[in-house]
C-alpha cells in the first residue's frame, strides 16, 4: 500500500508529465496539484543548486540558463544515489562531454573534471605533509631508489586546454580576458592542509606524479616522465613535491625490492 | 656488484637534488644559495581554491521559495563567460537544441 | 536503556562554515551548535577541523537529513553506518532526524517528503527508529515535518502519530515550532491545537526558523525556507510552548540567505530571553516551594 504510494509520489516528483498521486489532498480540493508542485520545485531546485555549488566555474562559462538545462538533463539521467550532496555530480563532466549543445566549448568537460577533483580534495582524508628537511638529508646516490607516498588528496587533471588559466580567470586570480597563449595545461589538485591548491604542472610532471603515486621509485618515475616529455626537469619537480606538501612519507628501497 | 646510479634518463640526480634544495621554500639552507633556475609561468604557483566552491553542496532541511521549475522557460542561449574566452578555433558558442 | 539526548537547556544555532572565524574569535553566549550530519561525512579537511574545534568548546547536536526514516523500503545501511561513525567521532549530546522520507528506489531526492499517517506507516517508522537507536546505541530525536499537502488515507493526526512513535520506540522529539506553524497555515488547521495535542514531555529540542510567505491561488501558503528571521507569530507560539513545557534547548536554523554572525546570534538571543524568563520563573517557584 504505502510502497505503491511512495513510488507514485517519487515518480511524479521528477516527471512533470505524470499526474499527481491521487491520494494527495489539500485543504481545497483543487489545490492538490499546485501544492504537489512545491515538492517538485524543492527537489528540482535543490539538485540544480547542488550541482551549481560544486561546478560554479562551469556554470559561469555557460551562463545560468544553459547550466540549468544541462543540470536538469543530467539529474534526469543520473539522479543522486547518496545523500552526500557534496559529492553529487561525479558523472557530470562525462555527461557534459557527451552533450551535443556544449560541444563547441571543448574545454568545458575538463573544467568540470577539475572542479569535481577540487571537491574530492577538499574532503579527502587528512595526512601531514613531510617537512622539506627530509629531502636535505637524502644523498644523491640514494635518490633514484626513493619511493614516495603522496597525500591522499592529490589528483592530476591532464588537459589539452589551458584549464588552470581558465579556472584562475573565474576565481578572481587573473582578469577574465582573451587567452593569447592557448596551450595545454595539466592541473595538480591537492590539499596538504585545509585549503585546496590548484597548480599548473610543468612538462612531464603528470607522468612523474602518476608513476610515484603508483608506487614506482624516483628513478622509474623519471623514466616515465622523460618518455612523456623530453623537457622534464627533475629539480623543479622534486622542489614541487615538497613545496606543495605532496609527500607524506618516503622510504629508500633496496635494489632487491624494486617492484612497485 | 652494486652500481651507484648517478644519472637516470640522462638527468643528473646530484644536479637535480641541488636544484631542488635551492628551490625549497621555508627556512633557507645554510651557505650561499645557488643560482635559481627560471620557473615557467604558473608552475609552482598555487591557486588557492575558494572554500565555498571547494566544499561542494551542503545538505539542507529547508524548502525553497525560489520558484524555478519550468524547464520550458530556460533558454539554450549562452550568457556565460565562454563568450569572452576565445580559443584558436574562435569563440565557444552554445548551440540551440536542434 | 540507550543514552538519552542531553543538550544544555539554552539557545543554540545551526553552524555555517562562513561563521567559523567569528565564532572562534571569542566565547559565544550559546548552549550548543547543530550541524547536518551529511555535511561531515567526508573523510577529512576543513569541515572536520572546524567541527572538532567547535566540539571542544560547545555541546553538539548532529541533525541528519538523509536517513529517510519515513521510507517504505529498508533504511540505507551504508548511510546508517556513516552516521554511527560520525557519532563515534564527535560524541554529540544529541542526534536527530526527520519524520519524512527523502530516498526512493536508490535515488536521493534531496527534500524532506511527507508520509500518510496510518497504522502501516506507523509500524514502518517505528521499525526504522528502533533500528537507528539500536545501531547508534542511544536515543534519537524525531522532528515533525513542514508539509504542503496531506494524504486522503491519513487516519491518525500528526501529533498523535508522533506521540505513538515515542511511546513505542522511546525516541525523544524535536519540536520544530516553525514547521507546526507552516503546516497549520498550509493545511488550514490550528497550530495551538496541534501543540495542545503534542507530547511536550518528550521534547528534548526545539527548532525555530524563518519561513517564506506566498500565495497559492488566493490561499496563504508558507514555505519552510529557513531564509529569514523567525516570524513574530512563530516566536509567540514558541513562548507559549516554553510557558507550558518549561525551558527546552532551542535552535535557530538559518540555511538560505545566511546572515552575518551578529544577526544570527541576535536571533538566538531572542530565544534565550524567553528561556531565561521561564528559567528564573522556575527557579523562583522552586525557591518559594
Amino acid at each position: 500500500m504505502y510502497a505503491a504510494l511512495q513510488r507514485d509520489f517519487a515518480e511524479a516528483l521528477t516527471d512533470p508529465g505524470r499526474a499527481v498521486p491521487k491520494d494527495i489532498a489539500a485543504c481545497h480540493a483543487d489545490d492538490a496539484a499546485r501544492r504537489f508542485s512545491i515538492y517538485r520545485n524543492n527537489v528540482a531546485v535543490a539538485l540544480i543548486d547542488a550541482l551549481a555549488a560544486r561546478f560554479p566555474v562551469t556554470q559561469q562559462i555557460v551562463g545560468d540558463d544553459f547550466f540549468k538545462i544541462l543540470a536538469h538533463l543530467f539529474i534526469a539521467a543520473h539522479p543522486p544515489a547518496s545523500p552526500l550532496m557534496m559529492f553529487y555530480g561525479e558523472d557530470f563532466p562525462g555527461f557534459i562531454a557527451s552533450f551535443e549543445a556544449a560541444k563547441d566549448i571543448a574545454y568545458l568537460p575538463d573544467i568540470a573534471r577539475l572542479e569535481a577533483a577540487r571537491t574530492r580534495a577538499y574532503h579527502a582524508e587528512d595526512a601531514a605533509p613531510l617537512d622539506a628537511a627530509v629531502l636535505r638529508a637524502i644523498e644523491a646516490k640514494d635518490l633514484g631508489d626513493v619511493r614516495f607516498s603522496l597525500h591522499p588528496s592529490v589528483e592530476i587533471i591532464a588537459s589539452a586546454y589551458p584549464i588552470v588559466t581558465i579556472l584562475a580567470m573565474h576565481m578572481g586570480g587573473i582578469p577574465l580576458a582573451e587567452i593569447t597563449d592557448w596551450q595545454s595545461e595539466d592541473a595538480l589538485v591537492s590539499r596538504p592542509y585545509l585549503d585546496v591548491d590548484i597548480r599548473c604542472l610543468p612538462p612531464g610532471s603528470a607522468a612523474f606524479l602518476h608513476a610515484l603515486s603508483g608506487g614506482h621509485t624516483l628513478a622509474q618515475a623519471v623514466e616515465y616522465a622523460v618518455a612523456a616529455h623530453s623537457d622534464f626537469d627533475l629539480g623543479i619537480n622534486l622542489a614541487l613535491l615538497f613545496n606543495a606538501g605532496l609527500v607524506t612519507s618516503l622510504s629508500i628501497v633496496s635494489p632487491e625490492d624494486m617492484s612497485p | 656488484m652494486m652500481t651507484v646510479k648517478t644519472n637516470v634518463a640522462g638527468i643528473s640526480l646530484a644536479g637535480s637534488l641541488a636544484t631542488a634544495l635551492a628551490l625549497l621554500s621555508g627556512p633557507a639552507s645554510a651557505g650561499p644559495a645557488p643560482a635559481q633556475p627560471t620557473m615557467d609561468k604558473c608552475y609552482g604557483v598555487s591557486l588557492k581554491a575558494q572554500n565555498d566552491c571547494a566544499a561542494g553542496a551542503g545538505t539542507s532541511c529547508a524548502g525553497t521559495s525560489k520558484a524555478d521549475y519550468d524547464p520550458a522557460a530556460w533558454k539554450y542561449v549562452a550568457k556565460g563567460t565562454c563568450e569572452t574566452i576565445s580559443t584558436p578555433k574562435g569563440m565557444g558558442s552554445l548551440k540551440a537544441k536542434s | 536503556m540507550s543514552r538519552p539526548s542531553d543538550l544544555p537547556c539554552a539557545a543554540g544555532v545551526g553552524f555555517k562554515p562562513q561563521h567559523f572565524e567569528a565564532i572562534a574569535a571569542g566565547p559565544q553566549p550559546l548552549g550548543f551548535f547543530e550541524v547536518h550530519a551529511e555535511n561531515y561525512m567526508g573523510a577529512g579537511g576543513r569541515p572536520h577541523a572546524q567541527l572538532h574545534s567547535l566540539r571542544a568548546h560547545y555541546a553538539l547536536s548532529i541533525h541528519g537529513v538523509g536517513l529517510s526514516i519515513g521510507a517504505a523500503g529498508p533504511l540505507d545501511g551504508d548511510h546508517l553506518a556513516r552516521l554511527k561513525h560520525l557519532c563515534n567521532r564527535y560524541d554529540p549530546q544529541s542526534i536527530s532526524e526527520h519524520l519524512a522520507w527523502s530516498s526512493h528506489g536508490g535515488t536521493f531526492l534531496n527534500d524532506l517528503l511527507p508520509l500518510p499517517y496510518t497504522q502501516e506507516t506507523l509500524a514502518i517508522v517505528c521499525a526504522h527508529v528502533d533500528q537507528v537507536q539500536s545501531t547508534l546505541q542511544r536515543q534519537i530525536l524525531l522532528e515533525n515535518p513542514a508539509t504542503y499537502i496531506r494524504f486522503a488515507q491519513s487516519a491518525i493526526g500528526e501529533a498523535d502519530f508522533i506521540a505513538e512513535i515515542t511511546r513505542r520506540t522511546g525516541c525523544g522529539l524535536l519540536l520544530d515550532v516553525n514547521n507546526v506553524f507552516v503546516s497549520s497555515v498550509n493545511q488550514g488547521t490550528d497550530p495551538r491545537a496541534y501543540i495542545a495535542n503534542f507530547p511536550l514531555d518528550h521534547v528534548r529540542e526545539i527548532h525555530l526558523a524563518g519561513h517564506a510567505e506566498t500565495h497559492d491561488g488566493g490561499a496563504r501558503l508558507l514555505i519552510d525556507a529557513h531564509g529569514a528571521p523567525v516570524a513574530d507569530r512563530v516566536m509567540a507560539l514558541y513562548a507559549e510552548v516554553i510557558a507550558k513545557a518549561g525551558p527546552i534547548p532551542t535552535l535557530i536554523e538559518w540555511d538560505n540567505d545566511v546572515p552575518a554572525w551578529p544577526q544570527l546570534l541576535a536571533e538566538a538571543q531572542c530565544a534565550q530571553i524567553i528561556l531565561d524568563a521561564h528559567q528564573s520563573q522556575g527557579a523562583r517557584s522552586a525557591t518559594a516551594a
